[in-house]
């Protein structure tokens, strides 16, 4: 598909959605039930005007970010490990399946009794990415081509070599697919966890004083900067991958070069 | 190399049972047999991918070390340019990244792939990545070379330049070499000798080939008869 077509449908489809949230709005006539378009972008422009605005937002992207790399990094070395010891991976069966099936509401209020609001986010966000995660590499790994690592072990492919040339490369999909759900996962539990937990700054803390005091406007307002905040999360990781593809070309295109020069 | 009474079995399926064999050094033993009878079995018991249940593989000094094995699909690694899998099968023997690059130059141009060597494999049609294989086959300092019916399912004529690319580049550097092959025709172009399996006990045929590789004619009397006898012997397996 062109990127024109994909543009254009992609615009009107974002627009219909705008559509029938105004359709709603004049409809029920209730600035509290569901405000219009206007009202919420007039709100949302309040918002960003405001001082503590920054703050509320520097505050929960810190709390996502950190959650989102103490994920990475652990689900990405447990993940290897249990790809390589099947006994490990069964032994980290029942705590995976565990936070899979266990609902978000019950460990934020359990991460509640048990810490401060601060790191409430930080630890509900971690057991609820984490599996993510770690089901994307642990499968990865598992799906190693085994023709390729015969292949390997034939023509002497060993250590920095293979890891460069066939283990990453074969695993950056896992990862790159893995750490988007688990950004976006991260995103929503740090939000509702600061909806549960009003710490002092945090998107999450406005949005239930806004809902306290029936400020809709408000509600939504914070809402779309949440889908923001995910929305730049998913472009930031697409960015990176299409100029990691890019050097890798980039490099290798080089040292061909190079090499036919002699 | 010499298989010395060597048996294998799957289960209750007996593929080999002190079954001996000889490939004589620098020289290649085509395989034919009927699928199931054990023509890769003997290729990954050479290669020391699988251990017969009992009996020894010898080689000679000179066939002791890395082997070259040719796949019957090209496996290349698919995130690597054609030159870096060819160069990166030089790597543990070649410290020198200039000789290694030069080695790896040498020989993707004798198989005709110097201009598409920035190329990925994806980005190469199946003859291509196959010619890949065999540059990165020859490459790699071997001095054992096993193959696994590298080029079936081609069309006739990519099989001819196949078959060219890979005698140019023996006769370059000869090695000991197992040939393993479903086709008749391609055992006795390539072969010095021709084996047929069927019976784990021992070859149903073996036949040395005296004709010079370059000089044979699959239309000649003497090669036709042994084709003939090679088919025979497979329909009657």
């Amino acid at each position: 598909m062109s990127s024109l077509k994909r543009s254009l449908i992609l615009f009107f489809s974002s627009a219909f959605l705008l559509l029938l949230w105004q359709v709603g709005s004049v409809m029920l006539d209730s600035q509290i039930l569901l405000p219009g378009l206007g009202p919420v972008f007039s709100a949302l422009v309040e918002l960003v005007r405001q001082k503590p605005f920054t703050t509320n937002v520097f505050s929960t992207v810190v709390r996502a970010l950190e959650s989102f790399l103490i994920i990475v990094a652990s689900a990405t070395v447990i993940g290897i490990a249990a790809g390589r010891y099947p006994l490990l991976s069964l032994a980290l069966k029942p705590f995976v399946t565990v936070l899979k099936a266990i609902p978000v509401m019950s460990i934020i209020l359990l991460a509640f009794i048990w810490f401060t609001s601060g790191t409430v986010p930080l630890f509900s966000a971690f057991l609820m990415g984490f599996p993510v995660m770690y089901v994307q590499i642990e499968g990865g790994v598992r799906q190693k081509d085994r023709l390729l690592d015969e292949m390997c072990r034939l023509y002497d492919i060993h250590g920095k070599d293979k890891l460069i040339h066939y283990t990453i490369p074969s695993l950056l999909p896992f990862f790159v697919i893995g750490s988007r759900a688990t950004l976006s996962m991260v995103w929503k539990v740090v939000i509702a966890a600061e909806v549960l937990t009003v710490p002092r700054f945090g998107v999450g803390s406005r949005m239930q004083l806004a809902q306290v005091q029936l400020e809709t406007d408000q509600v939504l307002s914070w809402t779309l900067i949440a889908i923001l905040l995910t929305a730049l999360g998913d472009l930031l990781f697409d960015s990176l991958a299409w100029s990691l593809r890019k050097l890798k070309k980039h490099v290798d295109a080089r040292r061909v070069e190079c090499s036919s020069k002699g | 190399m010499q298989f010395q009474r060597i048996s294998k079995a799957y289960g209750q399926n007996c593929i080999f049972d002190e079954f001996s064999l000889e490939i004589t050094k620098r020289t290649i033993l085509s395989v034919v047999g009927p699928s199931g009878e054990g023509k890769t079995t003997l290729l990954q018991i050479a290669a020391g991918l699988i251990q017969p249940d009992s009996g020894i593989v010898i080689k000679e000094v000179e066939e002791e070390g890395s082997i070259s094995y040719l796949f019957q699909e090209p496996r290349l690694l698919p995130f690597s340019t054609v030159f870096t899998n060819v160069e990166l099968a030089l790597r543990s023997f070649l410290s020198n990244k200039k000789e290694r690059e030069e080695s790896a130059l040498h020989y993707l141009r004798m198989v005709g792939l110097a201009d598409s060597m920035g190329l990925y494999p994806d980005q190469l049609s199946g003859g291509m990545r196959q010619r890949v294989a065999i540059a990165r086959a020859f490459a790699h300092p071997s001095k054992l070379m096993l193959l696994d019916e590298p080029f079936q399912s081609l069309d006739i004529k990519l099989k001819v330049t196949l078959v060219n690319s890979f005698l140019r580049l023996w006769e370059e550097s000869p090695r000991t070499t197992l040939f393993v092959t479903h086709d008749p025709k391609e055992a006795i172009l390539l072969g010095d000798a021709v084996c047929c399996l069927g019976d784990p006990k021992k070859p149903l045929l073996y036949q040395q080939i005296h004709i010079p590789r370059n000089a044979r004619n699959i239309g000649d009397q003497t090669l036709l008869a042994l084709e003939a006898s090679l088919v025979q012997t497979l329909v009657g397996a």
